[in-house]
């Protein structure tokens, strides 16, 4: 990709063309507040929060949305207008009605635009705001075990007909990512429940702590296990039981045992 | 020995009315006339839509030139016992004069109407590709198939041509920038899911002249370089998809389509895609994600179709209306098109009109005809003489433009300008009994529906204009509501994701702009002046004008309205529900909205 420069807020940031002007800003130390961006699974701009104003110079700006608006040379860009702040505020005034209960970036983004929800909430309990992250990381992740179903004022997030889905395993990859705190995911006793699941989790075979669900391990064997592909590299070389903390200790150990980096 | 052609609309309106009937009927009489002693030979042809929905069943006679409407199975044998002599008067259409006219020709419905999108539309059998090749059809396939692509699409440049769909991108920029692609593997795409309400032309192009949209789409694929192309068409379109499904079918067994496209060794396969019926779905890169079988939610489009559409390929997505025109520039040459038309916006647009003007359907004139024309001219003004009041435009995302711009001519350029949109062509027309704040609500309701949910603005605003909209229409509005909505309307223009939620806004802000002392009377008066809003109104009749006929009486489901003999009726407004039954059935003009007085 060619190395090109873009102006953002009057600073001068490097970046290839093609990035997106959400992650060049944020890479020069500008933050965008946004709500369903996530740097592993790019590509939703629906929250809308990350708006800016961006164009060539005397062409006039126009907003557009920066988590998908790929850079190019010369392009200039304003991340705080006064117009970018008040189609904020009325976005987020938008989102904290939808889910008064939205914890987390929400909550933080409201105090600092300093936006209270100006109608009556219908559903005072809520937590989601459908930004959709959930979703794109169990299909990338996981199994594809949610979607969005319904769509309109009726959209939500859920399982196959709102039942207990054959297809999660567990892995909880829509929790962490959830940006409200909607999906509730509990462990206690080895059990992890989930999506109104109760997962088993295996023990980590170095220091035994409950890590994976026995489901998700399966359907990662089942998928790189003996016949399946992972890189080249034995699937118990890496088994995925081993938690995080002990895989960083075994990796280490382990890696004089692999193959030259090309 | 004469020889005649008895075309039966069988569009979908006239099936409707019973169109299948009467072409039976039809072909029964001419069977039975056609015994040796009568000199006449008769074909019964069942076509695509003549356009003049509104006195459907609609049947015309070749070569006489003669049409006939509102027609009945029983009015076959008469129908063919005139052959060659005097038309049936009493079929023919009725002048606002009290005159016939003996077909289109004299027909003010037809005034000023070229057809080019609807050339063969109601004059063939759409069934029939023979009918279709006696008209030219593939000519401009084979023309195109001996040209190099880059000729093609300076053909359609020069032409003009622009979206027919509703963005009005032009056709040959499009194509340009797709052929000019690195990547080779690329996809054509029709879009066939009309899903304005109230718009139904490119639903009656696919039922009654489906070669031409093959056609069209087959020198789109041959331009741009592509050997797949693929129809997305809305499933409720029964006719239209069986129709394109047949013709697709014949197009391949003639060789026409297939591995050696008329002999010529180049490959097009085409395929059919059913849209499950969402609206949004209408939207490209939504109806891409459906054909790959994904949730059809729009992306943005920083990143264009033409470069990244289908499957990540480069594709061309045109609407049916531009596609059957593609074939008249190739064939004729692109000033055909070229030289209809005003500023920037040339050769003709198709329109759907509908609502309260006296003869609705469809109507094919050059860009730039005034609306005055379309409504007062084509569509002979409002339905029961009543005053005209609005038209809305574009579809529900479109605007309403009250009386004051009735010249303003019909193009991309003038419709935006005044806060609405060609869009796909839908045109409802509304007299002084609709509420522009009713009618706002119907399409921000429906538009809250039909969103896809993925953007906050377009999801979460739709909801709350919708909640505050149907306040003002309970009488629970405030003047804050009105700055209310129109932030919100900002925020859907200027923050949502496609263009669905950027222009969901027009019907709020267009009634805002031109017809804001209606919500004010709402809001300040409590009263809804078009006598809709049923929390705001109740009925009275005026005595003067009440000539105790007892009609509305009868047509009260409440019972509230009494009166005997000679003496004007009266209404109990306590009881009165506001349906609005007694002021429709009353002919004296004599029963009208008053103000509902809280109990």
């Amino acid at each position: 990709m060619r190395s090109i420069t873009i102006t953002i807020n009057g600073i001068e940031c490097a970046c290839r063309a093609g990035d997106f002007v959400k992650e060049v800003a944020l890479a020069h130390g500008i933050a965008i507040p946004s709500l369903c961006h996530h740097s592993a699974l790019p590509g939703q701009a629906c929250c809308r929060l990350c708006i800016v104003e961006a164009g060539k110079p005397g062409k006039g700006k126009s907003v557009v949305t920066s988590c998908v608006f790929p850079a190019e040379a010369g392009l200039e860009v304003e991340t705080d207008t006064e117009k970018i702040r008040r189609l904020r505020t009325n976005i987020l005034e938008l989102l904290l009605d939808r889910a008064p209960l939205g914890g987390g970036a929400l909550a933080g983004f409201a105090s600092e635009y300093g936006v209270t929800d100006p109608y009556t909430p219908e559903h005072p309990d809520e937590k989601c705001i459908l930004c959709g992250l959930c979703v794109k990381a169990c299909e990338k992740l996981g199994n594809s075990a949610i979607s969005t179903m319904m769509r309109g004022i009726e959209k939500k997030v859920g399982t196959a007909r709102d039942l207990p889905a054959e297809d999660c395993i567990g892995c909880a990859a829509c929790a962490k990512v959830c940006p409200t705190g909607k999906i509730a995911c509990t462990e206690a006793g080895g059990v992890r429940t989930i999506w109104e699941q109760e997962f088993a989790l295996l023990p980590c075979p170095v220091c035994g702590k409950p890590h994976i669900t026995g489901r998700e391990y399966d359907w990662l064997k089942a998928r790189f296990g003996a016949d399946g592909d992972a890189g080249g590299t034995p699937f118990d070389a890496f088994d995925p039981r081993i938690c995080p903390e002990c895989r960083r200790r075994t990796s280490s150990a382990h890696a004089g045992t692999l193959p030259a980096s090309p | 020995m004469s020889t005649h052609t008895i075309r039966v609309c069988c569009g979908t309106g006239c099936i409707a009315n019973g169109s299948r009937g009467v072409a039976a009927a039809l072909r029964e009489a001419a069977a039975r006339a056609g015994a040796p002693a009568v000199s006449v030979e008769t074909q019964v042809k069942a076509t695509g839509c003549h356009g003049f929905c509104a006195k459907g069943p609609v049947v015309a006679v070749d070569p006489d030139g003669i049409s006939y409407y509102q027609v009945k199975e029983s009015d076959a044998e008469e129908i063919v016992a005139s052959l060659g002599g005097a038309p049936v008067e009493r079929l023919l259409f009725r002048r606002e004069d009290g005159t016939f006219a003996r077909g289109e020709a004299d027909n003010p419905f037809y005034e000023g109407q070229v057809k080019i999108a609807l050339r063969n539309v109601g004059k063939i059998d759409p069934l029939s590709l023979g009918d279709y090749r006696a008209r030219g059809g593939y000519e401009a396939l084979e023309k195109a198939l001996a040209m190099a692509p880059e000729d093609i699409i300076a053909e359609v440049e020069k032409s003009g041509l622009r979206g027919r769909g509703g963005a009005g991108f032009p056709t040959g920029t499009k194509w340009r920038s797709c052929a000019a692609c690195e990547e080779t593997q690329r996809y054509v795409v029709c879009n066939g899911d009309e899903g304005d309400p109230g718009a139904f032309m490119d639903g009656y192009i696919m039922e009654g002249d489906p070669h031409s949209v093959i056609e069209g789409l087959a020198i789109c694929a041959l331009a741009v370089g592509a050997e797949e192309g693929f129809f997305y068409i809305r499933d409720e379109y029964l006719v239209a998809l069986d129709h394109m499904a047949r013709a697709l079918a014949d197009a391949e067994a003639a060789g026409i389509l297939g591995d050696s496209v008329l002999g010529s060794g180049r490959r097009l396969r085409f395929e059919i895609v059913r849209g499950g019926g969402a609206f949004v779905c209408g939207e490209s890169t939504a109806l891409m994600a459906s054909i790959e079988g994904r949730v059809g939610e729009p992306r943005a489009k920083y990143i264009r179709s033409v470069q990244k559409g289908l499957w990540d390929k480069p594709t061309v997505l045109n609407n049916v209306e531009t596609l059957a025109t593609v074939p008249v520039i190739l064939k004729e040459g692109y000033e055909a098109v070229q030289e209809l038309g005003v500023g920037r916006s040339r050769g003709t647009k198709t329109f759907a009109m509908v609502g309260k003007v006296k003869n609705g359907g469809l109507v094919e004139v050059p860009m730039g005809t005034t609306i005055r024309q379309l409504v007062f001219g084509n569509g002979g003004g409002i339905a029961g003489g009543r005053p005209f009041k609005s038209i809305q435009t574009g579809g529900p995302s479109g605007g309403c433009l009250p009386e004051s711009l009735l010249d303003l001519p019909v193009d991309y350029e003038s419709l935006d300008a005044n806060g609405t949109m060609v869009g796909s062509g839908g045109m409802i027309v509304m007299d002084d009994r609709n509420c522009m704040v009713d009618v706002a609500k119907y399409y921000v309701g429906f538009l809250a529906q039909e969103s896809c949910g993925k953007c906050t603005p377009c999801r979460e605003g739709l909801r709350h204009m919708h909640a505050i909209l149907t306040g003002i229409c309970e009488g629970k509005g405030t003047e804050a509501d009105i700055e209310r909505l129109e932030e919100l309307g900002f925020t859907l223009k200027e923050a949502s994701l496609c263009a669905l939620g950027k222009t969901a806004a027009n019907p709020v802000l267009s009634t805002l702009r031109y017809f804001k002392e209606e919500y004010l009377s709402h809001i300040q008066d409590g009263f809804c002046p078009a006598g809709v809003c049923r929390a705001l109104v109740v009925f009275g009749i005026d005595a003067e004008k009440c000539k105790a006929c007892g009609l509305c009486a009868g047509s009260c489901p409440a019972s509230c309205i009494s009166g005997e003999g000679k003496q004007p009726y009266e209404i109990d407004a306590a009881r009165c529900t506001a349906c609005g039954n007694c002021r429709k059935a009353c002919h004296f003009e004599a029963i009208h909205p008053e103000k509902r007085m809280a109990v």
